[in-house]
């Protein structure tokens, strides 16, 4: 394992680096524009007191940035949940985050009445699903509570490190 | 630059059955394999990484394949970093071995003669092979010794017959469900068989059998069950100290200097971009069907202006997937037959079970045709997916509290069962691979272009099987049962493309697997095969490497 982190490292030596680097940054700003609506909309797929448990309490924002922030991570994807969370923002003219559940409810049934809002949201459950029901060693399914709650369990051998930080 | 006796082209399934037998036979053998080297210790069950994330496959922006398909009347070609559609299968050491669920057959003798036995199908190339079942017998033998293929011979018509009394390795352990699903048969005038499965049940040397993870197929195992060309044929290959293993080494052409002869792989180190050459005596592809033939069209030069192996033209040709198709029901806690509910829960446990009565059918009513094969098994265990599955409700997407409503019974009450048709996937001039003429990958190397139609026939057969597959779901208490019988071609069964025959003008190897126009060139890998059968493939591929590399032995053994 150690050897091999070593020679992907020591590969990316010369402009990769930079480039890298560049390119994480320039997520990490976009995503930090649209981090509330994201939030926001999660937390109402996932909400407190339900059956499966809340993306508040399994970080599933954070899982979110993590996942998508990787390399590995389909650049187109990325763009359009980025892009999404901020259609949904220009529909309510800025306001979504602030609306009372009941009114971000209806914006969200609206959305999805659009081809590309109804899309939108699907990639939006799975990416919440993967963070729900990954091994917890990605930071969300604390405590395995999104496993136990459907009663069931990830095989053995557990992944002993991220994929995310080969 | 060191000279080896043979090199190989990929580390899967034929790749390493040819390496095994000829390190063991004492030659300097060098593999190349395009992926890294993911151990049995590095494998683990994170559904996120190895089954949400290509970790296994190239990014499709990097590599990828163009599909040819046909939409209202017109060709459209689309790049698979578009839609997604990934023809990459486990690029990594062992291939896509490491993968398998291993749940494997022997074709049938009358699969070598189809065209003698079923004769002309319109619109389909049918030829029959040049060696018959009785050539590959004692290689199917050995591919089961030696990768450790787990099962119980039972009678059958269409069983093919055995050189070998028994399995050395039993079944491995079954669940419950398989007391419900024998009855359901059995009142249904089917007989059920045992899966042979290339996992072990029982410990072999340096492999442990195995512990019933839950999560088999599309992972790589940890104990060494599996019988992977990793665990099965490279360890002890490398054991021998004659194999030399590159990982990370992706061959861009094959140099030839003369008319008859391979001089050197051109071979780039994946991760530095240094190119370099690698000589041997013998080359083996064992690419994959669609990439060994890419790889011979992307090997053309002034003396092989169509490409290397090509002067019959059919490089690339009668590619061949596998019809048929899949379909599912759901065993419900509330009216379980049979079994306790708790009995069916328990994970980890194998069905183990196929049906070989319709690989041939002749009936009053139906007519007379070649059927299939059929597997069956619990849907895959992956936790994310099976969430995934059920967060719709009259087409619309569940969310808030509702979500938990729906989602926690469907999880938790009901257990859902599988079946997977296999059957003939029928050659013909509208499925093939060649070279884009524009797309390249990030080698700079043009890629594959794949054109994927299947023969109506293919769906005609593989929907009379899952109809009575439905029967027996039926009978067994399953509820919301249905099947998915199309045309589109399964990714992770391709074959074809360098078909094996006597005639040079008709196909691009000899019987031996040998190229006809390059006398120290084989293809190794499933390419060979003129007709698929109706199984899955790796049996067949690994038992027929052996036999090429008893070939190649012989060779060796002259030229010395």
């Amino acid at each position: 394992m150690k050897r091999r982190k070593f020679l992907i490292l020591g590969s990316l030596l010369g402009l990769s680096p930079y480039i890298e680097a560049k390119d994480i940054s320039a997520f990490e700003k976009e995503f930090a524009e649209v981090e509330p609506i994201l939030r926001a909309v999660q937390e109402h797929l996932f909400p407190e007191g339900a059956k499966l448990p809340s993306a508040k309490s399994m970080n599933l924002t954070q899982f979110l940035f993590e996942t998508m922030r990787h390399k590995s991570f389909d650049k187109d994807i990325k763009a359009f949940v980025l892009e999404g969370a901020q259609e949904l923002e220009k529909r309510e003219k800025g306001a979504f985050v602030s609306l009372s559940e009941t009114k971000k409810e209806k914006a969200l049934r609206e959305y999805e009445q659009t081809e590309y809002g109804s899309s939108w949201l699907a990639r939006m459950m799975t990416l919440s699903l993967e963070g729900l029901l990954s091994d917890p060693i990605y930071g969300s399914n604390v405590q395995e509570k999104g496993w136990s709650a459907i009663s069931s369990y990830g095989g053995f051998p557990r992944p002993r490190s991220r994929y995310i930080e080969l | 630059m060191s000279m080896y006796d043979v090199v190989i082209v990929g580390s899967g399934a034929s790749g390493g059955a040819v390496a095994y037998t000829l390190c063991k036979a004492g030659y300097k053998i060098a593999v190349l394999e395009k992926g890294r080297l993911i151990d049995r210790e590095e494998f683990s069950k994170d559904e996120l990484a190895y089954c949400r994330r290509d970790l296994v496959t190239p990014n499709l922006f990097d590599e990828y394949h163009t599909i040819e398909e046909k939409v209202d009347g017109e060709w459209v070609t689309t790049p698979t970093y578009e839609s997604g559609w990934s023809f990459w299968n486990g690029n990594i050491v062992g291939g896509s071995s490491n993968l398998m669920s291993g749940m494997l057959h022997r074709m049938h003798p009358d699969d070598f003669r189809l065209k003698s036995k079923y004769g002309e199908i319109e619109g389909a190339n049918v030829v029959d092979w040049p060696i018959s079942y009785d050539e590959l017998e004692p290689y199917y033998a050995l591919t089961e010794a030696l990768i450790g293929i787990s099962g119980r011979v039972d009678e059958h018509p269409f069983e093919p017959p055995r050189s070998t009394a028994d399995f050395s390795q039993p079944p491995t352990k079954e669940n419950a469900v398989v007391k419900l699903f024998d009855k359901s048969c059995k009142s249904l005038g089917i007989t059920p068989l045992v899966t042979p499965r290339a996992v072990l049940s029982k410990d072999m040397p340096g492999r442990n059998a195995c512990y019933y993870s839950n999560f088999c197929g599309s992972y790589g195992c940890s104990s060494g069950a599996k019988g992977s060309s990793r665990e099965a044929l490279l360890k002890p290959a490398l054991a021998t100290g004659n194999l030399t293993l590159m990982s990370n080494t992706y061959v861009k052409q094959l140099h030839s200097q003369t008319k008859d002869e391979v001089a050197y792989a051109v071979a780039v180190d994946t991760i530095t971009g240094k190119e370099k050459k690698i000589e041997g005596k013998i080359f083996v592809l064992a690419a994959q069907a669609h990439e060994s033939a890419r790889l011979l069209l992307n090997s053309a030069n002034a003396l092989h202006p169509n490409g290397l192996g090509n002067s019959s033209g059919e490089v690339g040709k009668n590619l061949i997937f596998s019809g048929g198709g899949s379909g599912q029901g759901e065993l419900h806690k509330d009216d379980l037959k049979e079994i306790k509910f708790e009995e069916l829960m328990k994970t980890g446990l194998f069905i183990n079970r196929s049906i070989l009565d319709w690989y041939f059918v002749d009936h009053w009513w139906d007519g007379k045709f070649k059927g299939g094969s059929v597997e069956f098994m619990f849907e895959h265990q992956n936790i994310i997916s099976r969430a995934r599955k059920n967060v719709y409700k009259e087409e619309k997407l569940v969310w808030g509290e509702a979500l938990g409503e729906h989602l926690v019974p469907r999880l938790t009450q009901q257990k859902n069962i599988r079946f997977e048709v296999f059957n003939d996937w029928l050659p013909n001039d509208d499925c093939f691979v060649t070279l884009d003429p524009t797309h390249k990958d990030k080698y700079g190397m043009p890629v594959g272009k794949l054109r994927v139609v299947g023969h109506p026939q293919d769906v005609k057969v593989g929907k009379y099987i899952s109809k009575k597959c439905e029967e027996v779901l039926k009978e067994m208490g399953a509820k919301n049962i249905y099947s998915s019988i199309s045309s589109a071609p399964p990714q992770n069964l391709v074959a074809g493309g360098c078909r094996f025959g006597n005639d040079p003008k008709t196909s691009v190897l000899n019987k031996y697997c040998r190229s006809h126009d390059i006398r120290n060139l084989y293809v190794a890998d499933a390419s060979f095969m003129p007709t698929g059968g109706s199984v899955a493939y790796t049996w067949t591929i690994y038992a027929n490497a052996f036999r090429v590399a008893d070939q190649i032995v012989e060779v060796l053994k002259n030229e010395a």
